[in-house]
């Protein structure tokens, strides 16, 4: 952090800068109506300068290439010179809304001359910066050049960091003035809006700083009656906060050139001289071109620079996608090619956060410094976020600042708060500022150009090196890829639930052609046998028992149709649950059972039960197999005891069923609830095997759970619980 | 008084057939027993066509009708009865040894009388049968005679 308050960025930027009233003493302005050709605004000192003619209300008398320039209004700019009266001139002009201004400068006899001879001169330069590969030796290069062709004391190239604070990349002096070679100055020495009509016009001079402006009559346009606009006007007159920062600097003339490369301002040609020194037009072009040359140059060499790290990265994605596609779990293939992850933006840790949690790689924040991280990156909302020094943007960063003061986040999922973020270590640096930033000279002054340039060394903390266009870029690639990836898995995974339910689709109608067609045959064979045996009135006894060892037979096959058919069934059906009556409920299924209990002694004992929640038939078929099981296990007992309890907890209700029958051997429970697994022989206890198995996937379709307790002729009991739910649900 | 106007018995397979002729016969029930070997001879009997041009006209006391059938299967004879008003009072016994419910619920939808699935056992078999015949045949109070017949 630098500290910096804003007051004086504030004062400055309030300066009207664009419209000052006035103009520069070394030339004159006039602003001309186009159609009518009449004079409009003239500088005070016109007449002085070009004669008695040239004041508001008159019309323009000049050359006629002048006149017709006025006149056409294209948007072309002029630049000529002129003689008259056996002075020379140059005269340039643009056209405003408020009219078409036109500017005139005095030339020096001579110069005219020079400038012919300025161009094989360029083309030299120009051909002797091509083959340079570094923006700074470029930038020397072309401070070198602007120098000699100037004639100032020192030329600098100041270029803008993304915070646009400046520094000094470059520099030529002939000694004169002191050297601010790599020095840094604060962005308020040059305000935004300063950096805004840099941008639009490219070229500003001042010969001497101690100048008394001269102001444009009339003050405001007869056009719209507000101040005229010189924005692009050469000879506009400068922000008294600029002259006094001049003097304060010893320098009593300046010109700066923009340096303009893809439409952002990159940074200015800078030069002073120590004493009033005025640069003539001519030169200024050949500058203003040699400016052009190096944004050029500037442009083709970052863009070259951006490009060579491209592909640099792309090598890394290379190696790292193929591994990845073919993994089954993304985080732990990733976290395996540490190197190849972190060389993708040349981070020196970096961690995946899923839903199913975190890997990291390198040096990287505590996992609980990154889940907060990623609490803030979700408040964000973006895509990508990329900053070289997060304790700037969140407070939490502060601490984390020795391994991630550099983040670069990517959001890896539109559902869930999953991001992959790169890490980068603080890395301290001292800066040289020309002058302390953070001291306004005298608060109580409007405006405070600062008198002191010595130097100030500020040592720079939670900061990383900063993520470059090309880092950055190779983050957002790796998310479309991963981005693929999860998209490719969604896919996959719906046409593998598309195949199971095909499937299942199938299974579906398998049962039922079972259904339909497996069961015929048995009611044939039962249907048949006993049509015979009705027939045969005196059959022997052996031939009887074979007929109805025939019934029972198919009936048995009959039966074990039914219950695989419901067993299946099961997995396909809906639970519609509702309030159950399980008083009512016991009573009917004792009543259906009643065939089974002819020539036994069964005592109940019944307790009051407790309601149930869940589907009426489903439970009815479970506690119709609990009874007949125990029914059937305790024949032979006299009397036979079969108790049914009840209980709610709030939470879920319990039902037991207790038989005094023949029970089971614990070591075997595991069985007991198996398809077709029996505990005793079929000759003993007649049945398909699957009752119980029924019993509980009905159970476990309502979420509840199924348990049996037994000892060998100690009886048997089974314990099912059923969820609670819908207490406020109206019955279905 | 009974009503003795002839049941009508839809059942492709001879065997079910057989068995589902015999528990009528142990009925004694007077109806005439037309069968019909499938779905279009079905519907050939009620709308009197076909086969049956030249039968005594009149609707049969009811339809005991199998799900699954050749041509035009159970459902499809149904719903033909079930959506035409001159033949919609016909009632219908669907017979079937499926009970994958929906069938169930599909035969309702259309208008079924009753569902009676074909169980294993004869003994219950033949009870069914001689319930329905004995309800649908003999007890259940058809339209007045001439209603709507042709």
């Amino acid at each position: 952090m630098t500290g910096l308050t804003n007051a004086q960025i504030d004062n400055c930027a309030a300066e009207p800068i664009r419209i000052p009233g006035g103009i520069q003493p070394h030339g004159a302005v006039l602003v001309v109506e186009p159609q009518s050709l009449r004079i409009l605004q003239a500088s005070a000192n016109a007449t002085d300068l070009l004669g008695p003619g040239y004041v508001a209300g008159a019309v323009l008398e000049l050359d006629g290439y002048v006149l017709d320039w006025v006149r056409l209004a294209d948007g072309s700019n002029l630049l000529q010179s002129f003689e008259r009266d056996g002075g020379l001139f140059n005269i340039s002009g643009h056209h405003m809304p408020q009219g078409a201004v036109l500017e005139f400068e005095p030339l020096d006899q001579g110069e005219a001359s020079s400038i012919e001879a300025m161009f094989p001169r360029l083309e030299a330069f120009a051909d002797a910066i091509l083959p340079l590969d570094e923006i700074k030796a470029v930038a020397g290069a072309v401070a070198d050049q602007v120098r000699t062709v100037t004639r100032y004391n020192r030329v600098m190239i100041y270029s803008f960091d993304p915070d646009w604070h400046g520094t000094v990349v470059a520099q030529s002096t002939d000694g004169t003035l002191p050297s601010y070679l790599d020095l840094r100055f604060p962005e308020s020495d040059i305000p935004g809006q300063a950096r805004e009509l840099y941008r639009l016009s490219p070229l500003r001079i001042i010969p001497d700083a101690d100048y008394m402006p001269v102001p444009l009559v009339p003050l405001l346009s007869p056009v719209d009656g507000q101040p005229t606009d010189l924005s692009f006007t050469g000879l506009r007159s400068v922000s008294p906060v600029h002259l006094q920062y001049m003097r304060n600097m010893g320098t009593y003339a300046s010109m700066s050139i923009s340096i303009i490369v893809d439409g952002r301002l990159w940074g200015l040609i800078s030069c002073h001289n120590e004493k009033p020194r005025r640069v003539p037009l001519q030169i200024r072009s050949a500058c203003n071109f040699i400016a052009k040359i190096f944004s050029l140059q500037i442009s083709s060499l970052q863009r070259g620079a951006h490009a060579a790290q491209r592909i640099a990265l792309k090598q890394h994605e290379t190696t790292l996608l193929p591994k990845l596609s073919r993994a089954d779990k993304l985080p732990e293939e990733l976290s395996k090619h540490a190197a190849a992850w972190l060389s993708l933006t040349n981070a020196q840790g970096a961690v995946i956060v899923t839903e199913d949690g975190m890997r990291s790689v390198g040096e990287t924040p505590s996992r609980h410094a990154i889940e907060a991280l990623v609490a803030f990156l979700k408040s964000e909302k973006q895509d990508r976020f990329a900053t070289d020094q997060l304790s700037a943007v969140w407070p939490g960063g502060s601490a984390i600042a020795d391994t991630a003061s550099g983040i670069l986040a990517i959001s890896i999922s539109q559902l869930h708060p999953s991001y992959v973020i790169w890490f980068r270590s603080e890395v301290v640096r001292t800066v040289t500022w020309g002058g302390d930033p953070r001291k306004p000279d005298d608060p109580q002054e409007r405006l405070t150009p600062r008198k002191s340039f010595e130097q100030w060394q500020e040592v720079v903390r939670h900061r990383s090196i900063s993520w470059t266009q090309a880092e950055i870029e190779s983050a957002e690639d790796f998310r479309n890829a991963l981005l693929n990836f999860v998209l490719l898995r969604a896919e996959e995974r719906a046409e593998m639930t598309e195949e199971l339910e095909r499937s299942n689709k199938e299974l579906e109608s398998f049962s039922y052609s079972v259904s339909h067609d497996l069961r015929a045959p048995f009611r044939h064979i039962v249907g048949y046998a006993e049509l015979l045996t009705a027939r045969e009135q005196n059959m022997d006894e052996k031939s009887r028992h074979y007929l109805r060892s025939i019934v029972d037979s198919a009936l048995s096959a009959g039966r074990l149709v039914d219950d695989l058919l419901t067993f299946s069934q099961l997995g396909r059906t809906n639970v519609a649950k509702s309030r159950i009556d399980m008083n009512k409920l016991v009573a009917e299924v004792r009543r259906s059972l009643e065939p089974d209990l002819e020539g036994r002694n069964v005592q109940w004992k019944i307790a009051d039960l407790p309601p149930a929640w869940g589907d009426g038939a489903l439970i009815r078929q479970a506690l119709a197999n609990l009874l007949e099981n125990a029914i059937k296990y305790s024949t032979g007992r006299d009397p036979a005891v079969i108790e049914i309890l009840g209980s709610n907890d709030g939470q879920q209700t319990v039902y037991r069923v207790r038989d005094n029958g023949v029970g089971f051997e614990m070591a075997y429970v595991h069985k007991l609830f198996g398809v077709f697994q029996r505990l005793h022989r079929a000759e003993d206890f007649a049945g398909t095997g699957i009752g119980l198995a029924l019993t509980k996937r009905i159970i476990n379709r309502h979420g509840g759970e199924v348990e049996a307790l037994g000892a060998v002729d100690e009886g048997a009991t089974f314990t099912f619980t059923l969820p609670e739910g819908g207490r406020d649900k109206p019955n279905a | 008084m009974p009503d003795l106007r002839p049941i009508l018995l839809v059942e492709d397979n001879p065997r079910d057939l057989e068995l589902t002729l015999a528990a009528l016969a142990k009925c004694q029930l007077a109806n005439d027993i037309v069968i019909a070997r499938d779905g279009a001879e079905a519907l050939d009997y009620i709308y009197t066509r076909g086969a049956y041009k030249d039968r005594d006209p009149g609707h049969p006391a009811v339809v005991l009708l199998d799900l699954k059938l050749p041509k035009i299967d159970g459902l499809q004879v149904l719903e033909t009865i079930k959506s035409d008003p001159a033949h919609k009072h016909v009632p219908v016994v669907m017979l079937t040894s499926s009970r994958e419910e929906r069938d169930v619920l599909s035969s309702y939808e259309n208008g079924v009388n009753a569902f009676v699935v074909k169980p294993v056992d004869f003994n219950v078999f033949f009870e069914a049968i001689q319930d329905l015949g004995m309800f649908w045949a003999v007890l259940n109070e058809p339209p007045p005679r001439g209603w709507n017949d042709r």
